[in-house]
C-alpha cells in the first residue's frame, strides 16, 4: 500500500523539483500576498463592522491560507493535462496502483509544500506584520491545510478528468476563482454583504475552511459554527474524492 | 490443428487453430467480449464484437488487424483502461473488471502513443516506472543502469526525455517493460518511430524475454514484424476474429497465393498493364523492380512470370508462397467470406 503512494510521490517531487523556481514561488506568494494586498487594503480600508478591532492582516492571514491551497489544488490538477499531453496519463493508469492511490498519491507531495507554505506565512505574518497567532491551535490548522488542499485537488481532478481541453480547463478554473473565491470569507467578513452574496457565501466551501483557518490561527470567528463548518469541508473532501474517483474510473 | 467456425449471424467464416504450446493455464483467456461505444447523437460503435481466444503462458502474440478493426481496444480492455461492455476477460488469471489491480500488478504496457514523462531524466523515468512496480532501491538501480546500456540510453541518462528526439523517446518508453518482471508485457505498435537496427535489437529483446517466460501481446500494422515475431496470431476486423493461427498455419488460408518478384535491367513499359489486368492482391514497383501477389494455379503463375521475362532484359526473379501481408490482404478483402 504505501510503496505505490511514495512512487506517486516520489514522481511529483521529482517532477516539482525540475521547477525549482516554481516551487519557491509557491512557498512564498502567499506571505507576498499578505505583505502587499494585505498592508495596503489594511492602510487604505478599515472595517466598520465585524471585527473592527482587528486589522486587516490578521483578517486576511486565513484568507491568504485558504487562497494558496486553492491555487496549490488547481495547479495540481492541471498537471493531469501535462500528464495527457506527455502521453503518459494512460500509461500510469495500467501501473500497479489504485486509482485512489493514483490520486491520493499525486496531491501528497503538493500538501508538504502548502504545508511548509502556510509555516512561512503564519510566521512570517507574526514577525514581520505583528499578527497575533494562536500558535496552540497549530494541530488544527496544519489538519485544515492537509485537508483544504486535497479537498480542492479532489474538486478540481473531476473537471481535470472530465475535460480534455486545456483551454476548456482554464476557462473553468477562473470562473471558479471568480465565483469561489470571491462569494467567501476569505477577503471580507461577510454580515455587511447584500443577502444574496451572504447566502452563497455561506453554501460556499472555502467559507468553510477560511473560517475554520480564522479560528485556528487568530482566533477569530464564531467558533460554535466551526464543527458544522468543518463537517462541512470534510464532506466536501470526501464527495470530491468520491467524484473524482468515479470520473478516471469512467475515462479509463 | 486447423479449426474452422461458421460465423453465427453474418455468414462469415472464422479459422482458428489451436497454438502449439499447452492450453492448460493461459496467459491471457478472452470470452465473447464486447465494447460498444455509446455516442451522442451517432449510432453506438461495437469496437469489439464477440472476441474469443486465448493466449499460451511465453509465447508471442500478435493481434493484426485494419485500423479500426478493435486491436487497441481488446489491449485497453486488457490492460484495465476500459470496461468491456459484455462478456469477459482473464489476465494471468485475473478477471480484468472485478481485479483489475491484481492484472496490473501482473502487466507492463506501451501503450500506442509517445509516453514518458518529459520533464524528467532519462534515468529518473526508468527509476519512477520500477518504484510503481516495488523494486527496491539498489535493485532499481542495478536495473537501469543494465536497460539503458541494452537500449544504448546510457549516454542520455542524464537528460531530460524532452530533450530527445521521437525514437528515443520510444526508446525510453520500450525500455522500461524491461525494468521489471511481470510475466506479461503488452506492446501496442511498439516500433512506432524506431530505427531499424533499434527495432531488430528489440525483437530480439522479446524473443529473450518469450524464452524466459514472459507472455509478449503485442499489435502491429507492420506484417513483416509479427512474421519474424509471433508464435501465435489472430486476425481481427471490425471487432471479430477473421483468422488465428501460428504462421504456416495462416498461410495455408492462402493456398494458391504467389509472390512474385522480376528485377529488370529497364522495366518494359507494359508489363504493369500486364499484371494490373489480372487482378493481383498488391502489386508495386520499386525503380525497375516489379513485385505482386497473386492468386492462381502454380503453372498460370509460371507461364505469366515467363511471358514477362519474354519483355525485356531480367536480372533476377522470386517467386514464393504467400507472406503473412498476402494473407492479410486476402482476408481483408473479403476473401475469408469464400472459404
Amino acid at each position: 500500500m504505501m510503496h505505490e503512494l511514495r512512487a506517486v510521490m516520489y514522481r511529483e517531487a521529482r517532477i516539482r523539483a525540475t521547477n525549482l523556481l516554481f516551487i519557491f514561488w509557491d512557498v512564498v506568494y502567499p506571505i507576498g500576498y499578505l505583505l502587499v494586498f494585505g498592508v495596503g487594503l489594511n492602510s487604505a480600508v478599515r472595517f466598520t463592522t465585524g471585527p473592527a478591532a482587528v486589522d486587516y492582516n490578521a483578517f486576511f492571514l486565513a484568507g491568504v491560507l485558504g487562497m494558496a491551497s486553492f491555487g496549490i489544488a488547481s495547479n495540481t490538477a492541471w498537471s493531469f493535462f501535462l500528464d495527457r499531453d506527455n502521453g503518459i496519463y494512460y500509461e500510469m493508469l495500467t501501473y500497479p496502483i489504485s486509482r485512489a492511490q493514483y490520486l491520493v498519491g499525486k496531491v501528497l507531495f503538493n500538501i508538504l509544500i502548502a504545508l511548509v507554505q502556510a509555516a512561512i506565512t503564519i510566521g512570517l505574518a507574526d514577525a514581520l506584520l505583528g499578527v497575533s497567532v494562536w500558535w496552540a491551535m497549530s494541530p488544527l490548522v496544519v489538519l485544515m491545510v492537509v485537508v483544504g488542499t486535497a479537498g480542492w485537488f479532489f474538486f478540481y481532478a473531476i473537471f481535470a478528468v472530465l475535460i480534455r481541453r486545456n483551454d476548456a480547463f482554464n476557462t473553468v478554473t477562473s470562473v471558479f476563482y471568480f465565483v469561489l473565491l470571491f462569494a467567501s470569507s476569505m477577503f471580507y467578513p461577510l454580515e455587511p454583504l447584500p443577502a444574496p452574496l451572504r447566502a452563497a457565501a455561506y453554501a460556499n466551501p472555502i467559507t468553510w475552511q477560511v473560517d475554520v483557518l480564522r479560528y485556528a490561527t487568530t482566533s477569530l470567528g464564531d467558533p460554535s459554527w466551526l464543527p458544522l463548518e468543518f463537517a462541512g469541508f470534510a464532506g466536501f473532501t470526501v464527495a470530491s474524492l468520491a467524484g473524482a474517483l468515479t470520473a478516471l474510473r469512467r475515462d479509463a | 490443428m486447423l479449426h474452422r467456425e461458421f460465423g453465427e449471424n453474418r455468414g462469415a467464416v472464422r479459422t482458428a487453430v489451436t497454438p502449439a504450446s499447452g492450453m492448460s493455464s493461459p496467459a491471457i483467456e478472452v470470452e465473447h467480449l464486447v465494447k460498444v461505444f455509446e455516442r451522442r447523437g451517432r449510432p453506438p460503435v461495437r469496437a469489439v464484437d464477440g472476441l474469443s481466444f486465448s493466449v499460451a503462458k511465453g509465447s508471442i502474440f500478435g493481434l493484426l488487424g485494419p485500423n479500426g478493426a478493435g486491436k487497441t481496444t481488446t489491449l485497453r480492455v486488457l490492460t484495465t483502461l476500459t470496461r468491456p461492455t459484455g462478456g469477459r476477460a482473464r489476465v494471468a488469471g485475473y478477471d480484468v473488471v472485478a481485479s483489475a489491480l491484481d492484472v496490473r500488478r501482473r502487466i507492463a504496457v506501451v501503450i500506442q502513443e509517445h509516453a514518458a514523462d518529459l520533464l524528467l531524466t532519462v534515468r529518473d523515468n526508468l527509476l519512477s516506472f520500477g518504484r510503481f512496480h516495488g523494486l527496491a532501491r539498489d535493485v532499481l538501480r542495478a536495473r537501469a543502469a543494465s536497460v539503458m546500456e541494452r537500449f544504448g540510453l546510457v549516454e542520455h541518462a542524464g537528460r531530460k526525455v524532452q530533450d530527445l528526439s521521437g525514437g528515443f523517446r520510444r526508446r525510453v518508453q520500450v525500455a522500461k517493460v524491461l525494468m521489471v518482471d511481470t510475466p506479461l508485457v503488452f506492446l501496442d505498435e511498439f516500433s512506432t518511430g524506431m530505427d531499424p537496427l533499434l527495432k531488430r535489437a528489440v525483437m530480439d529483446l522479446l524473443r529473450e524475454a518469450s524464452r524466459a517466460g514472459r507472455t509478449i501481446v503485442l499489435t502491429t500494422q507492420v506484417l513483416t514484424e509479427a512474421e519474424e515475431l509471433c508464435d501465435d496470431i489472430l486476425i481481427i476486423n471490425r471487432g471479430r476474429q477473421v483468422a488465428r493461427g501460428d504462421l504456416h498455419a495462416l498461410k495455408l488460408l492462402s493456398e494458391g497465393v504467389y509472390e512474385v518478384s522480376l528485377t529488370f535491367d529497364a522495366l518494359p513499359p507494359e508489363v504493369e498493364a500486364e499484371v494490373a489486368a489480372l487482378g493481383p492482391l498488391r502489386v508495386r514497383t520499386t525503380g525497375s523492380t516489379l513485385q505482386f501477389s497473386i492468386k492462381a494455379d502454380e503453372r498460370d503463375v509460371l507461364a505469366l512470370v515467363n511471358r514477362l521475362a519474354a519483355r525485356g532484359h531480367v536480372r533476377r526473379v522470386e517467386v514464393g508462397g504467400a507472406s503473412l501481408e498476402d494473407v492479410f490482404v486476402e482476408l481483408m478483402s473479403g476473401g475469408e467470406d469464400t472459404r
